[in-house]
């Protein structure tokens, strides 16, 4: 394989659902795009955070990358390949290469299993690892994420919420991997564990060539993990860069916002300024209807204009033909 | 209207660490809780002693299984029995015990007196009624717990005095609001609906429960302004969280947590600057800071406390870096280690001098 080359290439992905909600009598329900025309790619070994708040289509991107959505429209490439997902062999492969962990530990393991008959389920689905390695493989990494020999022969119900994470990480990567897509693996967690999945997590980057996309809603997580950054809002990807120019000097106004708002220990002043809930305009730039910097060429979409240096921001603040600094209304 | 209880007997007067604050409004003196259950009984609170001055913002934070909320609802009166016993101590609110008086009196005190807002707002709203027939229900309450001859308001004045409330909460539409369900409100906007329940009788004391988890950061921090206006106003707070980063923003002092028991007390400011328990460290030093460069978190391993199978000594000594013969098998109790700073710690306990001879 080439030198750092893509592990994953994500282009035009939309994916979009039938709303429950009716509208016309003769019509089908109106579509819901839960995902936008979003592009990423993320590299060889590398680290990409996705950050947004809840309804950003985070989680979607997660499930379409293991094949339990199909997209709507766009492409997805792993390692090259193109997938297609109505071809099972396609959606196998794809499984076969990406692991995923999801946020609740409780509801996706499975209660009656003990945690190694959990974790060697995956080995004998996936047929590529010879039954003589199972023992060899399931000790390589119960080792490598920190669950220990005498949870073995435990149920989930008999394990802590940092321990049924391990396993669930354990369950994902004892078939090797090209990427590891975590969704907010340590939301449901206490601080003092989350710190250690993140440490857990710090080590397996430097063990396991592995590419990992690392969904959460907490900024100073994300940070801490990835090399780069993108940020969803209401299905479109309105930011991406390298990880340090994002979050020290922010482009998008929504990026702006989310990153000023995140709270450190030292106690900072609060504003109880009105807040305005995040409505999505349904054309054009999704923001338009709260951002602060909205002019009139807002109302169509907006396309990703390159900063250089791998930073993507969609606003036409940013495309050099519209003003800087635009009045609404004006 | 802050009408104050009468009598001034009963007043807390232990020798129980009783830190900073007179604690002249709440004064929890060495509570200790149980839950009782056919596999026997758990101590889920353990000798907890706090107390609250009007006009502070007082933080409570630990992790899950600290009892932190147990200690809320026992404040409030609702811990059920069976399965909660309350073995000792005593809730005293302006100068009355709580744990003595009747249901009836309880719920007198109950919206006015005390107030909870829950984690999740949604528990605490009516999925059937609109928002408006909500918030009326605490302006009715209010209006009969106060005063004679003011007559009740009409829905006019009411609908007033929610309408300016809520926008005090800084919410958009609040003629809108008033009109929905609570399904039909995002997170955030509920939980705003909950508090304004809560403020709207205008409590001595309010107990917060976690109330931005699972909000975004944005929505989460126009919470915490809001509350730290209230803090303001004059009024007081008891504020429930796991979270350091958000009781450093809103509390005056805070109570560190552990395994039912309160390891550490003192101003946020100086419990953050200069922690003196180990436990304070862990949680401290959980924030992730900096970027992928930098080094692992140091934190330690280990698991949370289970109640059930406590180890002897001090509790968090399986966990603690610095564990010591001594902290396996006497317990420390909380300490004034130095003028104003509170620990349960052997290792900083200056009185005890068996940790430095180990």
């Amino acid at each position: 394989m080439e030198q750092m080359g893509n592990t994953v290439e994500i282009e035009h992905l939309t994916v979009s659902f039938r709303s429950k909600r009716r509208t016309s009598l003769f019509r089908g329900n109106p579509r819901v795009k839960a995902l936008d025309d979003v592009s990423l790619a993320i590299r060889e070994r590398e680290t990409f955070g996705l950050t947004g708040e809840t309804g950003s289509g985070k989680s979607t991107l997660a499930k379409v990358l293991v094949g339990l959505y199909r997209p709507t429209s766009g492409t997805v490439k792993l390692l090259g390949r193109e997938i297609d997902f109505q071809n099972k062999r396609d959606v196998a492969y794809l499984r076969q290469n990406v692991g995923i962990v999801l946020q609740d530990p409780v509801r996706s393991l499975n209660p009656r299993l003990t945690v190694k008959e959990i974790i060697s389920e995956a080995l004998v689905a996936s047929k590529s690892v010879p039954k003589s390695k199972y023992n060899e493989r399931i000790n390589f990494i119960t080792h490598l994420v920190g669950v220990t020999n005498d949870l073995l022969t435990r149920t989930p119900r008999e394990l802590s919420g940092g321990q049924r994470q391990r396993v669930s990480l354990a369950r994902a990567l004892v078939v090797p991997k090209k990427l590891l897509v975590l969704d907010e693996p340590t939301s449901a967690l206490d601080v003092s564990i989350q710190a250690q999945v993140l440490n857990t997590l710090k080590r397996l980057k430097s063990e396991l060539d592995m590419s990992y996309l690392f969904i959460t809603h907490d900024v100073n997580v994300i940070k801490y993990v990835s090399h780069r950054l993108g940020v969803l809002f209401y299905g479109r990807l309105v930011e991406t860069g390298d990880v340090h120019d994002v979050a020290s000097d922010p482009k998008h106004p929504y990026t702006k916002k989310l990153i000023s708002n995140v709270l450190t220990l030292n106690q900072t002043q609060l504003q109880s300024e009105a807040i305005s809930e995040h409505k999505p305009a349904p054309t054009g730039c999704r923001y338009r209807l709260v951002c602060e910097s909205a002019f009139d060429r807002c109302a169509e979409v907006p396309p990703a204009v390159d900063l250089g240096s791998g930073r993507l921001v969609s606003c036409f603040l940013y495309d050099g033909v519209s003003p800087r600094v635009g009045a609404r209304g004006a | 209207m802050v009408s104050t209880a009468t009598d001034g007997a009963g007043r807390a007067s232990s020798q129980a660490a009783i830190p900073d604050g007179q604690g002249d409004l709440l004064s929890i003196d060495d509570l200790s809780v149980d839950f009782v259950s056919v596999d026997g009984r758990v101590r889920v609170l353990d000798g907890v002693s706090l107390n609250v001055s009007k006009g502070e913002v007082v933080g409570i934070v630990g992790e899950s299984g600290s009892g932190k909320t147990t200690l809320g609802l026992g404040v409030l009166g609702l811990l059920d029995s069976p399965p909660t016993e309350i073995v000792s101590g005593r809730v005293v609110f302006e100068g009355r015990d709580l744990l003595k008086l009747g249901q009836e009196e309880m719920a007198k005190i109950r919206g006015t007196g005390i107030t909870m807002v829950f984690q999740e707002p949604l528990d605490s709203l009516n999925p059937v009624y609109r928002i408006q027939s909500q918030i009326q229900e605490s302006i009715e309450v209010k209006w009969k717990r106060g005063h004679s001859g003011v007559s009740q308001p009409s829905e006019l004045e009411s609908k007033e005095v929610m309408l300016s409330l809520l926008k005090d909460l800084c919410i958009d539409k609040p003629d809108e609001v008033l009109e929905q369900y609570p399904h039909e409100l995002s997170g955030g906007m509920r939980q705003r609906v909950a508090i304004s329940m809560s403020i709207i009788e205008k409590p001595r004391l309010l107990i917060v429960d976690e109330p931005t988890t699972g909000l975004d950061a944005y929505v989460q921090n126009r919470i915490l302004g809001m509350l730290s206006d209230l803090r303001k106003a004059g009024g007081t707070l008891l504020y429930i969280t796991h979270d350091l980063t958000v009781a450093s923003q809103v509390c005056d002092r805070l109570y560190i947590m552990y395994a039912g028991r309160i390891m550490e007390v003192g101003k946020t400011r100086n419990v953050l600057e200069d922690s003196l328990h180990p436990y304070t460290h862990t949680l401290i030093a959980s924030v992730p800071q900096g970027y992928e460069d930098s080094p692992e978190l140091p934190v330690q391993l280990g698991e949370p406390p289970n109640l059930a199978m406590l180890p002897s000594g001090c509790k968090f000594n399986p966990r603690c870096p610095y564990v010591k013969e001594v902290c396996r098998q006497k317990e420390p109790q909380l300490a004034e280690v130095r003028p104003g700073r509170y620990a349960a710690c052997w290792k900083v306990d200056g009185a005890d001098g068996e940790y430095s001879r180990d």
